[in-house]
């Protein structure tokens, strides 16, 4: 019972959060100027007509406060409007993108998990050696490099030296890898995976390998070794288990956060994903897009740490409900 | 005068450890590589033996190396250097180099209870798992039996069944500890090795924990070593006792004989330290001068020299040897009270 209250607690929360971020987007936005007179300043030759009758028809000849009530109203219909540059409704648009920003962040999340486990471990069981050291020193520059910086990187050495990877796009426009859809995709999508995926892992891994320090030190670590089961089975059945939930709470954090690393990694590698349709946007001054991928970007941050916290309440029943 | 002959089997002790010392470098790091300065020597040249059936304590002030010691015999700790031997078995040749099979018989002699039940028992794990895994690694019969062995295990320890299938988080210190002591018990080890079982348990739980220690052992003939700085737990365990100090053991022998009449000055002050529960009874504590020194900076000589009310000129220079005194009753001191 106590549990239905806080996870509807926690949903409303999150609801009036989400109002609040509109509020921002939105004036914010609406901060920068009047679209039309900013787009069409640098057009010869647009009577002053011309941009009275634009302004009427995208409905910005009224007051901003009344703006921003029709706007939150269609966004509860889930109508973001119709995007200026591409004249197609935006809602349509940031799925289609949308989907394309999934399928590099997923598996390079995965991807990423995946190793840090392994590699995190095994630099925990060696502590101080010439092994953790390594994986410390490969993680810390694995944080701090640029992200555009290996992405350039990469492209120069599989892209332009060895020519091996495609640099740009999701397909190939002339002719598909084997002349089959799924290989020219997979191959497109391996250097921005990889991209990605190095800096989710260096992060999980750290954490990975602090959390696997800290429980190999506990008593009930010991009292498996003194028990006589294997360290393999030690540290992957009894310490794994308590080591990993950090490590858990962050992933989900970082599911939130895809969207706000994807502009970077798709402007380098030109992937046709949200984030780059966010970029452009931005520089073209399609307002309707900016908004509309904003509010998807803060609905999924906020989607993504609520869910956590609920989870986290349902996995460990030692944390208490005030 | 010839010495009465007693049986093998009743003077052969179960455990037999011979200068065993445990010492971690001292480290500090250069530009590129770290260089060892020195060595702290947690545990020096420490013998004893625990007989089958009986209790030998190991007391002395937190960081004097019981724990340590007590860890080196599973090898939880690898020692730097000495003999272990159980039943004659080579304890550390056999955890370093022996097969597993070999490493699994000496473990299922020897079993440790850990000193805080909070951080002993995994937290993920139910009662059942974590009685069942060393059920599992040293095969104690089929698998389908492993769940009446649980409830046997439980009920030895004075748990309701009903209790398998609880996490760690919903019992009590005490009712931990009995859990830790249970899994313990799961392979039907002859020597428990405690190691202050009872120092982190409320005063009003430490007697029934001492008091299932003790029928434990009435019950299933098990030898202890048990570790504690509580000496009144001591005295009602065990039958020796050994009393450490910054690494080495300075008297060992009966405890009665050493309780009543402490040959060592450290003994001496580590017993006057007992508070006595009687309100009218003014303090008579001296205690000890000072602090014990770290064990980065051992004293030369004898380790205590340096706060001993009666230390001679010797002291500062000669590390007394542990040698009889009375019979069952051994002293490292130049000048004993």
């Amino acid at each position: 019972m106590r549990l239905t209250i806080y996870i509807v607690r926690r949903l409303l929360f999150a609801f009036l959060l989400m109002v609040g971020v509109s509020l921002i987007i939105f004036f914010l936005v609406n901060a920068v100027g009047d679209p039309i007179e900013l787009m069409m300043a640098e057009t010869p030759g647009v009577s002053a007509e011309t941009i009275e009758r634009m302004k009427v028809h995208y409905g910005l000849d009224q007051d901003p406060l009344t703006r921003y009530f029709i706007w939150l109203g269609k966004l509860l219909s889930l109508d973001f409007g119709t995007s200026i540059i591409y004249n197609q409704p935006v809602g349509s648009l940031i799925a289609t993108w949308g989907w394309q920003t999934f399928k590099i962040q997923v598996p390079a999340i995965l991807i990423a998990l995946a190793i840090a486990i392994f590699v995190g471990t095994t630099a925990a069981r060696r502590q101080h050696s010439r092994t953790d050291f390594a994986v410390m020193s490969g993680a810390l520059l694995g944080q701090s490099l640029p992200a555009f910086f290996l992405g350039i990187l990469l492209i120069l050495i599989f892209s332009y030296t060895f020519d091996v990877l495609p640099s740009y796009g999701a397909y190939s426009t002339r002719g598909y890898l084997w002349g089959s859809v799924v290989a020219d995709g997979l191959w497109h999508m391996v250097l921005p995976v990889a991209m990605l995926a190095f800096f989710n892992t260096a992060t999980l891994t750290l954490l990975m390998r602090s959390n696997m320090v800290d429980v190999l030190k506990l008593d009930f670590i010991a009292a498996a070794r003194a028990s006589g089961i294997p360290e393999r089975r030690v540290v992957y059945r009894h310490a794994l288990r308590v080591a990993v939930i950090p490590v858990l709470t962050y992933l989900g954090l970082l599911v939130g956060l895809m969207l706000g690393t994807a502009p970077v990694t798709e402007t380098v590698f030109t992937w046709p994903g949200l984030g780059y349709l966010y970029v452009t946007a931005i520089h073209q001054l399609d307002y309707p897009i900016i908004m509309g991928a904003s509010m998807v970007i803060a609905a999924m941050l906020i989607a993504a740490t609520t869910l956590t916290d609920i989870a986290y309440v349902l996995i460990d029943p030692r944390i208490r409900l005030e | 005068m010839l010495e009465p002959v007693r049986s093998a089997a009743a003077s052969d002790p179960l455990l037999t450890v011979r200068n065993l010392s445990k010492s971690y470098p001292v480290t500090r790091s250069g530009l590129l590589r770290k260089k060892i300065v020195g060595t702290i020597d947690a545990v020096k040249e420490v013998s004893f033996s625990v007989h089958a059936g009986e209790t030998l304590s190991i007391v002395g002030e937190s960081g004097c190396g019981k724990t340590t010691t007590a860890r080196s015999i599973l090898n939880l700790v690898a020692p730097t250097s000495g003999e272990i031997q159980y039943q004659g078995r080579d304890v550390v040749k056999t955890f370093a180099t022996g097969g597993r099979e070999d490493a699994l018989a000496l473990r299922r002699q020897m079993q440790y209870v850990f000193q805080d039940p909070y951080l002993s028992l995994n937290p993920r794990w139910s009662v059942r798992q974590i009685l069942r895994e060393p059920l599992r690694i040293h095969r104690r019969g089929e698998p389908a039996t492993w769940d009446d062995q649980i409830e046997h295990l439980l009920a030895r320890v004075g748990l309701p069944a009903s209790y398998a299938d609880r996490y760690p988080h919903e019992f009590s210190g005490g009712q931990r500890q009995r859990i830790g002591i249970a899994r313990a018990l799961a392979v039907e080890p002859r020597l428990l090795i405690c190691d202050e079982p009872v120092s982190s348990l409320d005063v009003s739980v430490r007697a029934q924990i001492l008091n299932l220690l003790a029928d434990l052992q009435d019950d299933l003939g098990l030898s202890y070593l048990y570790i504690s700085h509580d000496l009144g737990s001591v005295r009602f365990l065990s039958r020796r006792v050994a009393v450490m100090y910054l690494g080495t053991i300075v008297e060992i022998g009966d405890v009665d004989a050493i309780f009543d009449r402490p040959r060592h000055h450290y003994t001496a002050a580590l017993l006057s330290a007992i508070p006595v529960p009687d309100p009218t009874r003014v303090a008579t504590a001296k205690g000890v001068r000072g602090e014990a020194p770290s064990v980065t900076e051992r004293p030369r000589g004898c380790p205590f020299h340096t706060r001993c009310p009666a230390a001679l000129p010797v002291c500062r220079d000669e590390m007394p040897a542990l040698v009889p005194s009375d019979p069952d009753h051994k002293l490292a001191c130049h000048n004993p009270r």
